[in-house]
């Protein structure tokens, strides 16, 4: 179990202009389970790769327990990594794959043995070990490739998109194992992925990452219900958050409010927080998850901040546990979720509820989180 | 591999036609070597009676004995058996420390780039396209300074010298497919350059090094070139001293013993292409269209 | 979080820094000889036959630069003239027919052919042999008094010439069909690769659309095999460039020189008569003959890769 501080860390690729890494500050307690996630082309595999030292860093300082690494070989950082194509030696057996970095590090042969013996049957892969990965199938190459990284009990463990290729069953059973994993070891670990249902469940804390630089750190509850921008808040969630442009408006009763105009072009008033007081008058960009839009619920009274509007449904999606409408709101689609068994056909108009309390409000230029 | 089941809607006459074009073709490309083959078992008046494909009268095998042990290739007339060990004195040394470098280079090249490495292959494989008259003269300058004309271990240099860009690109080729990840993680489980060549790479390049060699052993047995220019009286490769015993004008023209010499020059050129054909024409294909 | 690992983490193989920086200088250190030697046997060499070409040398190198006087002499001189015709001629019937054949067999053998590795066997194995043995087998079989002349002549048509190998006007054609035989194989197989390589539902769509198959192959597959014969015709134009071996064999540049090719010349006359600065200059030309086929192919291919 290590900490690992990542200070102002910076990378310009030779003959580049732009900076893949912008200054990245994040700290890592031991034993907490860090993942980077953003799309592709954000850095964030850069980035594992500079904590890794596979890739140089071109100013700022990585550190390892208060010890700084940034200048030491791969070897020397007693870091171990999973790869996404889990980059197994072809040429030798599971039990060798595993053993090869000890071997490396001249532990003695009793030891490694009783190493491979305790991680083999950690991830019951004991009956495997004297295949070669070919004969293996993508679920079993996965485990030996956590193996791997287990055998040598590295200080840190980096884990680089370790499930894209599995396919969806298998991910998320993996995902669970992985999960557990962590809880019975109480490893330190940093974990890339596009896959931001992974980073919700697995994560710790989550680093949403964007051109270079980490645009929120923070706990997957905080990155979820409080994003800091709308880029963080449109990546994470699915569907994604509904951004609906509005004009602060104030009523009779001095409260903020604003006006919603459906597809049938008529207006209805959408009661907002007070603290938007001072936005009177301004444009913002409403927030809002598609679970915070739906059907009209008995024990859901109205309140405040959560009104009643009535939209003309105009295309169903059932998918199960859930339907995803879309309705049309200041002429932007937007996305609600309403239970499965209600009976309506697109084409109706529904009551809705919106709940505006957990609504977040962008400035529509900066499109940062006014109320953060 | 293919179904014999006559495909999709073809008709017997069009079956027919590929199939007699095929084998027409076929003998087309067989007949040298039958011709060959039973020239070299004839004796000299059985040539001139005979055709060039009748079997001979009478199988005999003086023209290979002459051929291997007492024919005229010049001034001597030993045969052609020297230049035979001459030319597997020559080859060995050549493929094995070619193919060596190239692995190494391929390796650098594809894992371990720096700069300038790429732009360096760009140079390299201009090299495979250059007609080697280019570097005769220099060449044959350089090995007499060296003290190394005319001798084999020059021809082995020279050989070595520019057959290095080939077998760095068939490696470096091989090589940019195996994911860099592996080398990331051996990199990772604390291996250095060499660890990772001898324990990741070389165990899965048999087939890249049996493609390397069969080429270089093949385009070196062959050459002409540099084995006329650079080469002594006593360093001849095989393909030179075919040259002068075809084309020694002294006396009546035997061709029995020509063919003879012909077919001992190809032989160990053939076997390895009858033995692993496989890897030759992959080396063929490998090694010209991505040059 | 409960912590299970017990017993100390295995220790670090210790390494030095000097280690590490050895890390960074291997790579380079490794290459560096055969960049060294590329440099001055490929680069520096060809300055070398360059600057060699502007002199007056003759059996030995000598500095005594001429200006184009060698050239001069190269486009004066006859025997070049009809080298670079012969070249002409034995290269474009070379690349022409090797191309041909090729494509025809490899289309043929694509059609589910039962013994088809059997037939591709034969049809490469001349590309296992030496440029020497093929001309020594065809000078065999060209020959006139015995040869192929006399074969026909034993069938009955006695009044069969072929003297091509000794006809001056005709001794270059020979050249032409010993390498279509050594090389159309290979070529062959470039285009079987490239047909294996099609993507099999183009030509499944081809046919739902009613296609007929000629069609399919003259309007769907050739096209898509645009690369192949790029890579073909690079790599014939360079066999036929420095074809050396197969003219000595052969024809040795004869009757007199009416076979000759450049890279005969460029041997007879820089190791054999003397005439080092005209076969330097010889070499340079051929060099400007490669460059002029292989710039605007390689200008091409690095420009589609830019693109991809």
């Amino acid at each position: 179990m290590a900490k690992l501080d990542l200070i102002d860390i910076r990378k310009t690729y030779p003959k580049s202009d732009l900076e893949t890494l912008k200054g990245i500050n994040i700290s890592i307690e031991p034993g907490e389970f860090l993942i980077l996630v953003g799309p592709s082309g954000c850095g964030k595999s850069t980035l594992m790769n500079t904590i890794a030292g596979l890739e140089d860093i071109s100013s700022g300082e990585i550190r390892i327990n208060d010890v700084d690494v940034s200048g030491l070989a791969p070897k020397d950082r007693d870091i171990a990594m999973v790869f996404q194509s889990y980059a197994l030696y072809p040429n030798m057996t599971v039990r060798e794959n595993m053993a090869f970095g000890l071997k490396i590090r001249k532990t003695p042969t009793t030891e490694i043995d009783a190493e491979i013996k305790r991680v083999s049957e950690l991830l019951q892969i004991d009956h495997l070990l004297d295949r070669k990965p070919s004969q293996l199938s993508g679920g079993q190459q996965q485990r030996v490739a956590m193996g791997r990284a287990l055998a040598r009990r590295p200080k840190l463990y980096l884990f680089d998109e370790p499930l894209s290729n599995l396919d969806a069953k298998l991910r998320v059973e993996m995902r669970t194992e992985v999960k557990k994993l962590h809880q019975r070891l109480g490893t330190t670990i940093v974990y890339v992925t596009h896959d931001q249902i992974e980073a919700m469940t697995l994560a710790d804390r989550i680093a949403v990452m964007k051109a270079g630089e980490v645009q929120q750190l923070g706990s997957p509850y905080e990155i979820y219900n409080h994003p800091t921008n709308m880029f963080v808040a449109g990546f994470m969630g699915s569907p994604s958050m509904n951004f609906v442009p509005i004009t602060v408006l104030e009523n009779s009763d001095a409260h903020a409010c604003t006006e919603l105009t459906g597809s049938d072009g008529k207006a209805q008033l959408l009661a907002l927080p007070d603290k938007l007081k001072t936005y009177v008058g301004k444009k913002l960009m409403l927030g809002l998850r598609p679970e915070h839009i739906s059907q009209q619920l008995s024990h859901h009274s109205e309140t405040d901040l959560i009104s009643a509007a009535r939209f003309n449904i105009e295309i169903l999606e059932p998918t199960g546990p859930e339907t995803i409408a879309q309705i049309t709101i200041n002429d932007h689609a937007v996305h609600c979720r309403l239970a499965p068994d209600l009976s309506i056909t697109a084409g109706q108009d529904l009551d809705l509820m919106i709940d505006v309390s957990k609504a977040s409000f962008f400035d529509p230029d900066s499109e940062r989180n006014i109320l953060l | 591999m293919h179904s014999s089941s006559t495909s999709q809607g073809e008709n017997g006459l069009g079956r027919w036609l590929i199939y007699g074009v095929l084998a027409l073709m076929a003998l087309v490309y067989l007949l040298p070597l039958f011709v060959m083959l039973v020239t070299s078992f004839k004796t000299g008046t059985d040539i001139r009676t005979g055709s060039l494909i009748s079997l001979p009268q009478e199988w005999v095998t003086d023209s290979w004995q002459a051929a291997w042990g007492t024919a005229c290739t010049g001034v001597t007339c030993d045969g052609i058996k020297g230049y035979f060990w001459n030319s597997i004195k020559m080859v060995v040394p050549a493929v094995l420390i070619s193919t060596f470098i190239g692995a190494f280079n391929g390796y650098v090249i594809s894992k371990w780039r720096f700069k300038g490495s790429d732009l360096f292959f760009s140079l390299m494989l201009f090299g495979c396209f250059l007609p080697f008259q280019l570097v005769l003269l220099p060449m044959a300058a350089m090995l007499g300074k060296l003290g190394l004309a005319n001798t084999t271990t020059g021809l082995v240099l020279v050989h070595v010298i520019y057959g290095v860009a080939f077998t760095t690109l068939f490696f470096r080729n091989y090589y940019i497919n195996v994911p860099d990840e592996l080398v990331k993680a051996a990199k990772l489980d604390g291996a250095g350059f060499f660890t990772i060549f001898w324990a990741i790479l070389l165990p899965i390049s048999k087939p890249i090094i049996m493609v390397t060699i069969i080429w270089q052993f093949t385009s070196i047995w062959n050459d002409f070139l540099f084995g006329v220019v650079y080469s002594g009286a006593d360093s001849q490769p095989i393909t030179v001293a075919l040259n002068n015993l075809v084309n020694t004008s002294t006396g009546v023209k035997a061709y029995n013993v020509d063919m003879a010499a012909a077919i001992i020059a190809a032989l160990p050129t053939l076997f390895v292409y009858f033995v692993a054909g496989k890897y030759f024409v992959r080396g063929l294909t490998a090694g010209s269209v991505k040059g | 979080m409960p912590v299970t690992h017990t017993n100390t983490p295995a220790p670090l193989a210790s390494t030095t820094p000097w280690q590490d920086k050895m890390q960074v200088w291997l790579p380079k250190l490794i290459l560096s000889p055969t960049i060294v030697v590329t440099l001055i046997c490929v680069y520096g060499f060809v300055i070398w036959t360059g600057l060699l070409s502007f002199t007056k040398s003759r059996f030995l190198p000598q500095f005594d630069f001429v200006g184009w006087r060698q050239y001069e002499r190269l486009l004066n001189n006859d025997r070049w003239i009809t080298a670079c015709e012969n070249l002409l001629i034995f290269g474009g019937l070379f690349i022409a027919i090797c191309l041909l054949i090729g494509v025809l067999l490899a289309i043929f053998l694509d059609q589910k052919i039962q013994q088809e590795g059997m037939i591709r066997t034969i049809y490469l194995y001349p590309m296992a042999l030496s440029f020497i043995v093929t001309g020594t087998a065809w000078k065999w079989i060209l020959n006139p008094g015995l040869g192929l002349e006399n074969l026909v002549h034993q069938m009955g048509f006695t009044d069969f010439k072929f003297d091509w190998l000794v006809n001056s006007d005709m001794a270059v054609y020979t050249l032409v069909i010993a390498a279509v035989w050594q090389s159309s194989g290979f070529v062959m197989a470039l285009f079987l690769a490239g047909l294996r390589g099609i993507d099999s539902s183009i030509i499944n769509a081809a046919q739902i659309d009613g296609a007929s198959k000629p069609r399919i192959y003259w309007s769907i597959i050739l096209p898509c095999l645009r690369p192949v014969f790029f890579s073909a015709i690079i790599i014939l134009s360079h066999l036929a460039i420095k074809s050396f071996d197969l003219v000595t064999a052969l024809t040795s540049g004869g009757p007199g020189y009416s076979s000759d090719l450049p890279a005969l010349f460029m041997y007879s006359h820089s190791f054999t008569r003397g005439q080092m600065g005209l076969g330097a200059a010889s070499a340079i030309m051929m060099l400007a003959g490669i460059l002029a086929i292989l710039v605007p192919y390689l200008y091409s291919e690095l420009r589609g890769k830019r693109n991809a």
